[in-house]
């Protein structure tokens, strides 16, 4: 075994962070690779985490600090793996780093490039519900807290105003350079992992239920967002127009679970945490939850679901989640669903959240046929043999955790992160 | 050697140089009143924590022979590991250094300059004074065991024992019944998922048979058990014969010890007795590996059978997770079985959390069982008279009923907690050290639970629990490699405490015991964590914590207050 004291995790979420921090302490070098600017995954998108409304940021935030500090691992942020040869035990990858035109050692993070530059761009990471700059962090908080440069945006270096230089100007520290190439990066590695999470469904296909079409619609990852204090409202619970609190929300669920033919396990707490937010932040508010399944896969979760009952929101049975219409007329959103009688029911409302289905991260595909890995028929990475208890996958030397393996929790991430930790160990070992 | 004080004042690049009058900070902190006996070095740096600024002050402590370091910077989350890496390099210990926070504490809060360079110059001050009380600590280093012992010998504890044994890894695993294999082994089918056959847990006990390096115990429970991390004295013994004692060492524990079925009959709504032909699944499934189907006691297979899920779900208060699958399992093998059997599954929820049983679900429905979404059941006998979902009263007669009962702690959960120092969740499932972030570990360094023992799962999750507490022990416990226990912990002084053991009780971790000879309590530093709890609950005041005594925080506040 030539480099059996190197990993590759690819995704740097709950999942692919746990094995970092592990493999590190047993003395492994890792290189983490995560494609966007920051790292952390979906749980910090999450103000609370169900099922104890922990704070997700103080759950988060000393893993993400050890994980920058940590000198067994190589943070590689807004870089994807574009080639892999070799086999368990030797691997060689390339890595392409995308330029960031930000010296990640002399920024401090001080904010002061981004209100200077002029151009305004749409906030993928605050699921489009409010703009940013060229120069950028996602977020407040993001680690690392330095932020990058859209290159394809920044007036400078597209080519429309070679002029500008404004950021350069403010930053202090002269940690902005605007000329810089992406890397090519070159790495030897005994063992792979991919923790590349999910992503949410694109629900405006489902015609029906007027997301994109409606601005009172909204999906469970936005809501998300929009109970964040450090997101888009500063946690303000308004609708689009910046200013309306909603005085009645219906969150939906199992949107999509149809087109997807699986359960997503982790909507029905998230929808319960979201009337549990709304109950929280709008005292009077009318808050409807509309169900077809309950689905509570732990031990604790069935508390936190009766008390959102008892507290938080009424939950109303729908028998057909395929028969669901949502209009509006005159500002107010109109439900249709099919009651427990399988009649007709109509039920009106200024907010809907729409649960929708966990599906394999963007992306997948591509990186499946770069690693030589199968998927399963959704699209999520295949567990061998017969997905029993194992996280390996159909190439000897690469293993899955967490959501890429399929939709499921922190903790059942974190525990196939550990589980992935112990073949790595005994791979590298051997 | 005399004292020798460094005072860095960092910038931080504007961050905290435009906030703050670092010349005045200086000036005063070089002729405090009370320190002009003490040799003072006061610097500022533009930004300590970059390449260039850790190179300063490596070679400031190097050339001035600094015996105690204040880094006035940043908040300690940020770099108090980044000056105490700095220290380590050097002669100096890490634990005479103290970092003050004066930029989230004073820059960046205190919009007036003169007031937060007060503010600033204050608690500089006071880490000054603190720092002249700290003590150099040293890491000790304590030899560790590598083997692993593993209580309960389902597919959970052969998962585990097959993943960690090797040429430099004992494992003991002890069953206290005389067969491996848990309630796996009463099985006869696994789901479609799991390929159905049970070749795999076949193929698992083989292996354990022929591991050199796992030591199984059958008939056997654990006595007792004393230590750490690394170092774990056990006492086993024979279930039969609980005067035959073994003696073993390990390093790690691994519970293992699985789950029990409710009792139905214990049910208000469940009126059933031996007699009825009411079966919970697990007795199904050892009917047919007895009788190689289902019938009823009288020889003859049932025309009619009633499926019941969620039996006893709200009595302890948790969804079993593990039912709803298993007993799609059970339809589809009474209708494998005949066809002309008649099926119906009373369900409130489905709960099919893995992404392949939706399309288990949808094949056990077009095999023509019967699905009826209920709100309330009452059994009596083999009649069942429910309300479904539109709020509907039937009644339904069938000849065998088929329950899935809840999941519940094994019986001998609490002793073992006790024995090992584990917490119990409300549930009475052994707790997490963090459900969320550490969902494997205990409170108890070294000792991890697993499978049905956690809580309600089903055989695919108990082995990915099993090896990640594989993945823990692999990373956690490296044979041949020292365990370096926390340096900052705290002791009990022998000679004030009075033996009355109200410490005892506070320790979440375990780490105190009682020294009955010397009638004091002892803390046992490879266990304590050094969080403080047992410091401030001892009347007499004997015990302290390392780098956080009261003369050291004392100093501290009393200058921030002043
Ligand atoms: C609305 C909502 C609320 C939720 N709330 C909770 C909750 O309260 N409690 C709870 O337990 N669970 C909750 N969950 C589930 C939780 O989000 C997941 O369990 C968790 O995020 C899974 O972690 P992961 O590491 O597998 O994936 P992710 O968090 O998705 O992280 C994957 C990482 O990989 C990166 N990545 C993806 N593709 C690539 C690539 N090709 N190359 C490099 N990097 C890549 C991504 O950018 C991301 O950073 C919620 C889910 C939803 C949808
Ligand atoms: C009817 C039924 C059908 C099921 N079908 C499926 C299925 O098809 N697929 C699936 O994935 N799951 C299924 N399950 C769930 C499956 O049974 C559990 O996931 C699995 O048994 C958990 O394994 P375990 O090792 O944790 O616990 P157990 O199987 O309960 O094993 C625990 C072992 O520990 C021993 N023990 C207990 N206490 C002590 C002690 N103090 N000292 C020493 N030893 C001790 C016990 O004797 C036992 O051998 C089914 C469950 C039921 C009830
Ligand atoms: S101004 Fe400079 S130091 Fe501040 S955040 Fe921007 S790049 Fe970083
Ligand atoms: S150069 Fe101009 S456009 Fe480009 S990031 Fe800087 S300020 Fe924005
Ligand atoms: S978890 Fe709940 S909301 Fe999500 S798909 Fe499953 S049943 Fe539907
Ligand atoms: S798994 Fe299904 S049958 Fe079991 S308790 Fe949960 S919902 Fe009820
Ligand atoms: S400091 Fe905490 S862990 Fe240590 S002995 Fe006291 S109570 Fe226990």
């Amino acid at each position: 075994m030539e480099h059996s004291e190197n990993v590759l995790i690819i995704g740097s979420g709950v999942a692919g962070m746990e094995a970092s921090l592990m493999l590190s302490k047993a003395g492994k070098k890792v290189t983490l690779v995560e494609k966007l600017s920051l790292i952390g995954g979906k749980t910090i998108k999450n103000e609370e985490t169900y099922p104890n409304m922990d704070c997700s940021t103080c759950l988060v935030a000393p893993i993400q600090q050890e994980i920058l500090q940590d000198g067994n691992i190589t943070v590689l942020t807004s870089s994807q793996v574009t080639a892999v040869s070799g086999d368990a035990g030797d691997f060689s990858v390339k890595i392409n780093k995308k330029a960031g035109y930000v010296d990640l050692v002399a920024c401090l993070g001080c904010g002061m490039c981004y209100p200077v530059c002029p151009v305004e761009q749409i906030n993928e990471w605050e699921e489009n519900l409010i703009n940013m700059k060229a120069i950028y962090v996602p977020c407040a908080g993001a680690l690392p807290n330095v932020p990058v440069i859209d290159a394809d945006k920044c007036l400078h270096l597209n080519g429309t105003d070679k002029e500008c230089n404004k950021c350069v100007e403010a930053c202090m520290f002269g940690a902005i350079n605007l000329v810089g190439e992406d890397e090519q990066l070159d790495i030897d590695v005994g063992a792979i992992l991919i923790a590349t999470g999910y992503d949410m469904m694109d629900i405006s296909i489902l015609t029906d239920l007027g997301y994109g079409k409606y601005p009172g619609v909204y999906t469970a990852m936005e809501f998300e967002r929009l109970f964040a204090a450090n997101g888009p409202t500063e946690g303000n619970l308004v609708m689009r127009d910046g200013k309306t609190v909603p005085s009645s929300v219906a969150i939906i669920h199992c949107v999509g679970r149809s087109e997807s033919h699986y359960c997503s396990s982790v909507c029905c707490m998230a929808s319960s945490k979201h009337a549990h937010f709304l109950r929280h932040k709008l005292k009077d508010a009318k808050i409807y939850n509309i169900y077809s399944d309950i689905c509570l896969p732990d031990k604790t979760y069935q508390k936190f679901y009766e008390d959102v009952k008892a507290h938080s929101s009424q939950f109303i049975y729908q028998s057909d989640r395929d028969k669901m219409k949502i209009t509006e007329k005159n500002g107010k959103l109109k439900i249709e669903y099919l009651d427990s009688k399988e009649k007709s029911a109509f039920l009106d409302v200024d907010m809907v959240i729409l649960a929708n289905a966990l599906k394999p991260a963007i992306g997948s595909d591509e990186l499946g046929k770069v690693l030589g890995i199968n998927h399963d028929k959704f699209g999520f990475v295949e567990a061998q043999p017969f997905n029993i208890g194992t996280v390996v996958t159909s190439k000897s030397g690469v293993f899955v955790a967490g959501c890429a393996e399929g939709p499921k929790d922190i903790q059942s991430s974190i525990i196939q992160s550990e589980a992935a930790v112990a073949e790595i160990m005994s791979l590298l070992n051997s | 050697m005399s004292d020798k004080i460094g005072i860095y004042v960092c910038e931080c690049g504007p961050n905290i140089a435009s906030k703050v009058d670092i010349d005045k900070i200086m000036e005063e902190i070089s002729n405090l009143e009370d320190f002009k006996d003490v040799e003072l070095v006061v610097r500022n740096h533009k930004l300590l924590c970059s390449v260039e600024g850790k190179k300063f002050l490596e070679n400031e402590i190097n050339e001035n022979n600094l015996t105690h370091l204040v880094c006035a910077a940043c908040s300690p989350r940020d770099h108090d590991t980044t000056f105490i890496n700095v220290c380590k390099k050097t002669e100096l210990n890490p634990y005479m250094y103290q970092i003050v926070n004066i930029r989230e504490q004073c820059a960046w809060i205190i919009p007036d300059k003169e007031e937060a360079t007060e503010k600033a110059i204050r608690i500089i001050h006071a880490g000054m004074d603190r720092v002249l009380y700290q003590q150099p600590l040293e890491e000790k280093q304590l030899d560790s065991n590598p083997d692993v012992l593993i209580i309960g010998g389902g597919i959970a504890g052969m998962e585990a024992a097959l993943k960690l044994a090797s040429r430099d890894r004992l494992i003991y695993l002890i069953e206290k019944t005389d067969e491996l294999g848990g309630k796996s082994a009463k099985l006869n089918q696994l789901l479609p998922r799991q390929g159905v056959n049970l070749n795999i847990l076949h193929q698992k006990l083989s292996n354990i048979k022929s591991n050199k390096y796992i030591k199984v115990f059958t008939n056997t429970e654990l006595a007792s058990i004393v230590g750490f991390l690394g170092n774990f004295e056990i006492v086993i013994k024979d279930v039969k014969d609980p005067e035959n004692t073994t003696e073993l060492l390990a390093g790690a524990v691994i519970v293992a010890t699985g789950y029990e079925l409710l009792d139905a009959t214990t049910l208000d709504k469940y009126e059933i007795s031996e007699e009825d032909e009411v079966y919970n699944a697990l007795e199904i499934e050892e009917m047919i590996s007895k009788n190689g189907k289902i019938v009823m006691k009288n020889g003859k297979e049932p025309q009619k059978v009633a499926v019941i899920h969620c039996v006893g779900r709200s009595e302890v208060g948790y969804c079993s997770q593990t039912c709803c699958s298993y007993l799609l399992k059970i339809s589809k093998m009474l209708k494998e079985q005949s066809s002309k059997i008649e099926v119906v599954e009373l369900f409130k929820h489905l709960c099919l959390p893995n992404k392949q049983d939706e399309a288990f679900f949808e094949q056990v429905k077009d095999k023509d069982v019967e699905f009826i979404r209920i709100k309330d059941v009452n059994v009596t006998g083999t009649s069942i008279e429910l309300t479904d979902i539109s709020d509907a009263k039937q009644k339904l007669d069938v000849d065998m009923i088929i329950l899935g009962t809840a999941m519940i702690p094994a019986k001998e959960t609490k002793y073992l907690a006790e024995e090992l120092k584990v917490e119990l969740d409300e549930m009475g499932f052994y707790q997490e050290a963090h459900l969320k972030i550490n969902p494997i570990s205990t409170n108890t360094d070294g000792v991890f639970v697993v499978g049905g023992a956690h809580g309600p799962t089903g055989i695919s999750e108990s082995m990915l629990q099993a090896q990640a507490a594989a993945g823990k022990i692999f990373t956690q416990l490296i044979p041949g490699q020292k365990i370096i226990p926390e340096v900052k912990v705290s002791e009990i002084l022998e000679a004030y405490c009075t033996g009355c053991k109200t410490c005892l009780d506070v320790c979440g971790f375990g780490a105190i015991y009682f020294d009955e000879d010397k009638g004091i309590s002892v803390v046992n530093e490879a266990i304590c964590r050094g969080c403080g709890n047992c410091v401030g609950s001892c009347p007499s005041g004997s015990i302290r914590t390392r780098h956080f005594t009261n003369p050291q925080l004392y100093q501290e506040v009393k200058e921030a207050l002043r």
